[in-house]
């Protein structure tokens, strides 16, 4: 399959205008632009699952499929990976793209039954029964939603660096879980994962002092109280390291504090500064 | 494993491409399998995550986190062998070996008889479809096996006919 040029190539995308063409009509665009985003951008609609802005594109969940045009030939590639340039055509619904992307959705609606994401997106595109065998399993933690695209296991690894989940196991038996699953110790509790999920199958929940990932073996992690308000506002070692990369006067002012109270206490000072009052004890 | 062998291992490689597999691959053949301790340790001196190490381990079928018998017979189930009446041989072995294998939560099979002496993994393809049904006993391959054959073949290995 032909896949597009990789991120090395792309490290500073020049911001060139050009002209590509979808389905027919001219559009501006950034040269080195992501397709996907062009699209988007002017409401072409191309379903995906694995692309997220804060990672670099990498084409897993082959959803983003369209035809591109090229002497004459169209030939298939994923619109998240696909950079724009002067003159790229691409077609987004041809018969091709259309059966690919049938058989696609029949192979999610089977790989992750539950998932009410897949199914809406599924039926949008005319396809609500699949051929392939359903994977059914009642004690799976992601409730049998995860479509293994990897975005959790990515922004896990490379952009909070907690290195937490993985995929386990391969082929048919493939999940995304901590080692050995059970509660991990590298875990922050950021809950990075549940929101790039494309399908909402992570499941975590904040209870009293505590953040409960319930996906990830049931993964505890301490919450930090707000010293002014006392609610509990975000995980203990994620506070931590935050701070830690805040310089200390400012830091000693916003230590232990939510962000409302953060909020409150930089205004309070700011006006007592202005009107020359005393900061005191804000 | 001792930490002084462990860090043997890891001086072995020096080079960073292939050093995780290599090192994982020296671990499995020095203890049989790959201890949980030994690959938390692992994971904190060349500082690689232990859910990146766990998920290497529970890809590779030659990998296994259980302690496995003394000798190990792997049985190929890939397709030529498969045809070629592979599922017979395993047949055959499990009534043999008095074992009974189903296929664990991770997707990997692995028995062990109640005296320890053998462990039965499955794998796919060892590229040796020329002689299928192939089967491996610590590291010998053989070509051809067949129900009638395995007798002779587990008897070098100290098995003897209840
Ligand atoms: S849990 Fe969500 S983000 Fe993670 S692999 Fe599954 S579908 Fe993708
Ligand atoms: S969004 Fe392009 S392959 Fe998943
Ligand atoms: S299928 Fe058994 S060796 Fe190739």
């Amino acid at each position: 399959m032909t896949q597009g040029k990789t991120g090395t190539e792309l490290a500073e995308p020049p911001k060139k205008p050009v002209t590509v063409s979808i389905n027919g009509n001219a559009y501006r665009a950034d040269e080195g632009e992501c397709l996907l985003t062009v699209a988007e951008r002017v409401k072409i609609p191309i379903p995906h699952f694995c692309f997220e802005q804060s990672l670099e594109p990498y084409g897993a969940c082959r959803l983003c499929m369209v035809g591109v045009v090229h002497h004459g030939k169209t030939v298939m590639e994923t619109a998240c990976t696909l950079r724009a340039k002067e003159g790229l055509t691409v077609l987004t619904d041809t018969p091709d793209i259309v059966k690919y992307r049938t058989i696609l959705f029949e192979l999610y609606l089977a790989e992750a039954p539950k998932s009410a994401v897949v199914k809406e997106m599924a039926a949008r595109y005319g396809v609500t029964k699949t051929r392939f065998l359903r994977r059914v399993d009642t004690g799976d933690p992601l409730g049998g939603a995860c479509i293994l695209c990897g975005l959790c296991v990515r922004v896990c690894n490379e952009i909070m660096g907690a290195g937490a989940i993985n995929f386990i196991n391969r082929g048919p038996y493939t999940v995304v879980n901590t080692p050995f699953t059970e509660p991990s110790r590298d875990c922050y509790g950021c809950g990075a994962c549940a929101a790039v999920c494309p399908t909402h199958a992570v499941s975590l929940e904040d209870r009293g002092g505590e953040r409960i990932l319930h996906s990830w073996s049931e993964t505890k992690v301490p919450l930090s109280q707000c010293v002014s308000c006392g609610k509990y506002f975000a995980p203990a070692a994620l506070e931590k390291s935050v701070l830690s990369r805040i310089e200390p006067p400012l830091r000693d002012d916003l230590e232990g504090l939510c962000p409302a109270c953060r909020a409150k206490k930089l205004a309070k000072k700011e006006i007592l500064a202005a009107t020359g009052g005393d900061p005191g004890d804000a | 494993m001792e930490e002084k062998t462990l860090e043997e291992i890891i001086a072995r490689y020096d080079s960073p491409t292939g050093k995780v597999l290599g090192i994982l691959g020296d671990i499995q053949r020095s203890e049989g399998y790959i201890p949980r301790e030994t690959l938390e340790m692992l994971s904190v001196k060349i500082d690689v995550r232990i859910s990146q190490l766990y998920s290497i381990v529970t890809f590779y079928s030659f990998f296994s986190l259980k302690p496995v018998g003394e000798h190990v017979i792997t049985i190929c189930m890939g397709t030529a062998c498969h045809v070629r009446g592979a599922v017979g041989v395993l047949d055959a072995l499990e009534s043999l070996l008095d074992i009974h294998g189903d296929t664990t939560e991770d997707g990997k099979f692995s028995v062990t008889t109640k005296d320890n002496k053998f462990t039965v993994e499955i794998a796919r393809c060892f590229g040796a479809c020329s002689m299928a049904p192939v089967l491996q006993i610590d590291g010998t391959l053989y070509g051809y096996a067949n129900p009638d054959t395995l007798p002779a073949i587990l008897e070098q290995y100290g098995w003897r006919a209840a």
